[in-house]
């Protein structure tokens, strides 16, 4: 009862305080609609079924974008980390690609491919390569090398040492890099969305904003939030799961 | 060996690693530019290297390029500024505070994974559509990073430093000033230069969405009036306000910081 | 097979690249090791007994020179060969029976066999109970008796040991002496090992190897003749071994005093 107190506390109290100063008017409730507004305007949505097609939109966008960013980025990753060429050639590439805004490339992927899922998928795709490129080679580059010998004194064949040795030595980087590309998809189908879709929870909300629904523009926020901090904890759990081995502290680490 | 031929030699090695990093964005380029010309593709889609790089000296000279740079760069850095502050004691308050860690720590654990973009129409609404709801979001983005970071720094300065200065008499106030705040600093770097391009992202995410000047809003004016070169090259000038602002944060780092040994990217 | 070495390094060199240049690391080494000794190689940090003991695991490769095992040279990493690193090295997400069974797998034993293998291993080292715990529920000992356990599963003709014993304390170092000399006496390997401790040098080998500061050379070699059926006290408290000791000690002294001028 008190970790759930300690866990969610500060949130109910922020919600609590909020309630008042509106229903007091000590806000203005045009700029801040109600607890109760936005929870009735929620419930209202999820009911008639608006929000989970355009959820759902946004989620398959989100998660493809990140699978086959993913699945590149471990790829290519794991051969800048084992080929000194491969190493040459993409380590500029990242380099240089990683201050770039994403979203920049939209408008251009709206040029090229028009308003719909490729231009969003695309995007989210590029967006989560880098991080998950970066933190696979990180994490192979710090295998110890008295695990790989080891392992070739056992007389494993070279073809096998990545899958039986690197991989699971630098899953941990893998997977943290994994989690921070499944924040990256949100933000850039949010991001996406919002410049110009046809369906999805960053149009919805965009809309409701400029329709002046603003309950209903919250009650977007709202869900994108949530389903957004449950991705993340099923991602935590996962790594859990998958790293039970792991001794490191950098393991109970949440953030 | 002379002065002369050592400067040659470090030149010479100089020149060498540049060329080593610089060729594959120059193959890059060069598959461009032949992709191009070849006709493949029509140049609305894909203009030449040369249509974009020709588009610049007009552009700047049209005030289209220095104006939004700036504002976007002021957007980004204000917001920055308020991020790393806020981050900063709040994450240093929680470190040391229990009952301010349980406060906190609720509302960064939701707020952390959440895409902040999507909280961007509240800021519109409450603040409308100029500096002040970009600045204001982006140090809503950025403030998360810079506690967690300044947080980690924080728990992380080692006991024995803490209980060695504390025997030679420390007050708690000083502790925090003399011990605690230099040992963390490095951590708080390392949040910070993370967080620039998060800064500079989202500031140009919020002008595109929502206009009101700055780089992002010229860029989507472009798109609307299918400029492509124009297009191409604010992508560029995003991508390479992103990598110098990085590298000052690196040259920053080591005249900030010189006690701490430089880690690679 | 009398007369042939089972290792045999001849004029060995070798460098290493560092910030200054190039550093020369071995000088020239000559080494012979017959089968089934027991070899221990002593020096002051730095001389490089470590480096050659990576060229002989064939993880590096000498400049010039000669490194031959049973005959044939060495140009790789390989299962006649095992490996005891200072870290341990285990797997850390494979479980100690996990750990123990890798060799099995790669040098073709068949599944059936593994697991009573295995069991046997565990026993030798007195792990029962642990087979299903993974190495960070492991103390430094036992880490330290799984990594021998898995290097001595697939059987290699010759065992290679970096430092083994460094990372524990004092008392449980004494402990694995102990065991190694015993896993040695039954299963009469060739065993070749690096220490810059000299006590646990002449304790446990039949010759001792000195080694030079950087750029390590062969300086000195002591035949230990000491009846080990006593028990360690005794061995420890006679002459003989302490007359050797004396010396062997000495001369990493030296060494170790000329590096540090």
């Amino acid at each position: 009862m008190i970790t759930l107190a300690r866990r969610w506390g500060s949130l109910a109290a922020l919600l609590m305080v909020w309630e008042i100063a509106v229903v007091t008017r000590a806000v203005d409730p045009d700029f801040l609609p109600a607890v109760h507004t936005i929870a009735a305007a929620l419930w209202d949505l999820v009911s008639a079924g608006e929000i989970w097609i355009n959820l759902l939109a946004s989620t398959y966008r989100a998660l493809v974008g990140l699978a086959i960013g993913t699945a590149v980025g471990v790829a290519v990753g794991l051969l800048m980390a084992t080929s000194r060429a491969a190493n040459g050639f993409f380590g500029p590439l990242v380099a240089m690609t990683y201050s770039l805004p994403k979203a920049s490339l939209v408008p251009l992927f709206i040029l090229w491919f028009g308003i719909g899922d490729t231009t969003n998928m695309l995007t989210v795709f590029l967006a989560t390569l880098l991080p998950v490129v970066v933190s696979t080679y990180h994490g192979v580059k710090a295998v110890p090398q008295v695990l790989v010998w080891s392992a070739q004194a056992m007389g494993t064949p070279r073809a096998q040492i990545l899958r039986r040795i690197l991989i699971p030595a630098s899953l941990l980087s893998i997977l943290t890099g994994m989690r921070i590309a499944l924040g990256f998809s949100w933000v850039l189908t949010i991001s996406a969305e919002m410049i110009a879709a046809k369906t999805g929870i960053g149009k919805l909300i965009f809309l409701y904003g400029e329709n002046g629904s603003y309950a209903y523009m919250f009650a977007g926020i709202l869900a994108i939030v949530a389903v957004a901090y449950a991705a993340d904890r099923a991602m935590v759990w996962l790594m859990h799961a998958a790293l039970h081995w792991h001794d490191s502290a950098d393991l109970a680490g949440e953030h | 060996m002379d002065a002369a031929a050592n400067g040659a030699t470090w030149l010479g090695q100089a020149a060498w690693r540049a060329v080593k990093f610089l060729y594959p964005i120059a193959l890059v380029i060069l598959a461009w530019a032949v992709a191009a010309h070849a006709g493949w593709v029509r140049p609305l889609f894909l203009p030449s290297p040369q249509a974009v790089a020709e588009q610049f000296w007009p552009m700047l000279n049209g005030g289209e390029i220095v104006a939004p740079l700036f504002l976007s760069l002021y957007r980004a850095f204000g917001g920055l500024v308020i991020a790393l502050v806020i981050g900063a004691a709040v994450g240093v308050a929680i470190a040391r505070t229990r009952w301010m860690r349980w406060g906190v720590d609720p509302l960064v654990s939701v707020a952390f994974p959440a895409p902040k973009i999507a909280f961007m129409p509240i800021f519109i609404l409450w603040f409308g559509i100029d500096s002040v709801s970009k600045v204001l979001l982006v140090a809503f983005t950025c403030v998360f990073p810079i506690i967690v970071a300044t947080y980690h720094g924080a728990t992380t300065v080692s006991r024995t430093i803490v209980w060695s200065a504390q025997a030679m008499g420390t007050s708690e106030r000083e502790l925090l000033r003399r011990v605690i705040l230099p040992a963390t600093l490095p951590y708080i770097f390392s949040g910070l230069r993370v967080t620039v391009p998060v800064a500079l992202i989202t500031a140009y995410t919020a002008e595109m969405v929502a206009g009101g000047g700055g780089l992002g809003s010229a860029l989507m004016y472009a798109q609307r009036f299918f400029q492509t070169p124009s297009v191409f090259l604010y992508i560029i000038l995003m991508l390479l306000s992103g990598v110098v602002l990085d590298q000052f944060m690196l040259a920053a780092r080591s005249w900030l910081i010189p006690w701490q040994p430089e880690e690679d990217s | 097979m009398q007369g042939v070495s089972h290792i045999r390094v001849e004029r060995l060199t070798k460098h290493y690249e560092s910030r200054e240049g190039r550093v020369l690391a071995l000088a020239l080494i000559d080494l012979a090791v017959d089968e089934g000794e027991f070899v221990v190689i002593v020096g002051p940090s730095g001389c490089g007994k470590s480096t050659l003991l990576y060229i002989l695991g064939g993880f590096l490769r000498p400049d010039t020179g000669v490194v031959e095992v049973a005959g044939r040279p060495v140009t790789a990493p390989g299962v006649d060969r095992g490996v005891v690193f200072q870290e341990y090295a285990l797997f850390p997400w494979l479980t100690v029976a996990e750990n123990i069974a890798y060799g099995l797998s790669t040098t073709g034993t068949p599944k059936g066999e593994r697991a009573a293998v295995v069991e046997r291993f565990v026993r030798m080292i007195g792990l029962e109970g642990f087979e299903n715990r993974y190495p960070r529920e492991l103390s430094g000992g036992m880490k330290q008796r799984v990594a021998i356990a898995r290097t001595l599963a697939y059987d290699p003709q010759i065992l290679l040991l970096d430092e083994p014993l460094g990372a524990l304390d004092a008392q449980t170092r004494e402990v694995m002496q102990d065991e190694l000399l015993r896993i040695w006496d039954a299963t009469k390997k060739t065993v070749v090992m690096v220490t810059h401790d000299v006590n646990e040098a002449v304790y446990l080998a039949q010759r001792v190897l000195v080694m030079s500061r950087r750029p390590g050379r062969m300086i000195d070699e002591f035949r230990v003749q000491v009846d080990r059926r006593q028990g360690r006290e005794a061995v420890m408290l006679s002459d003989e071994f302490n007359g050797i000791r004396n010396k062997v000690w000495l001369a990493v002294r030296r060494q170790a005093v000329a590096a540090a001028r």
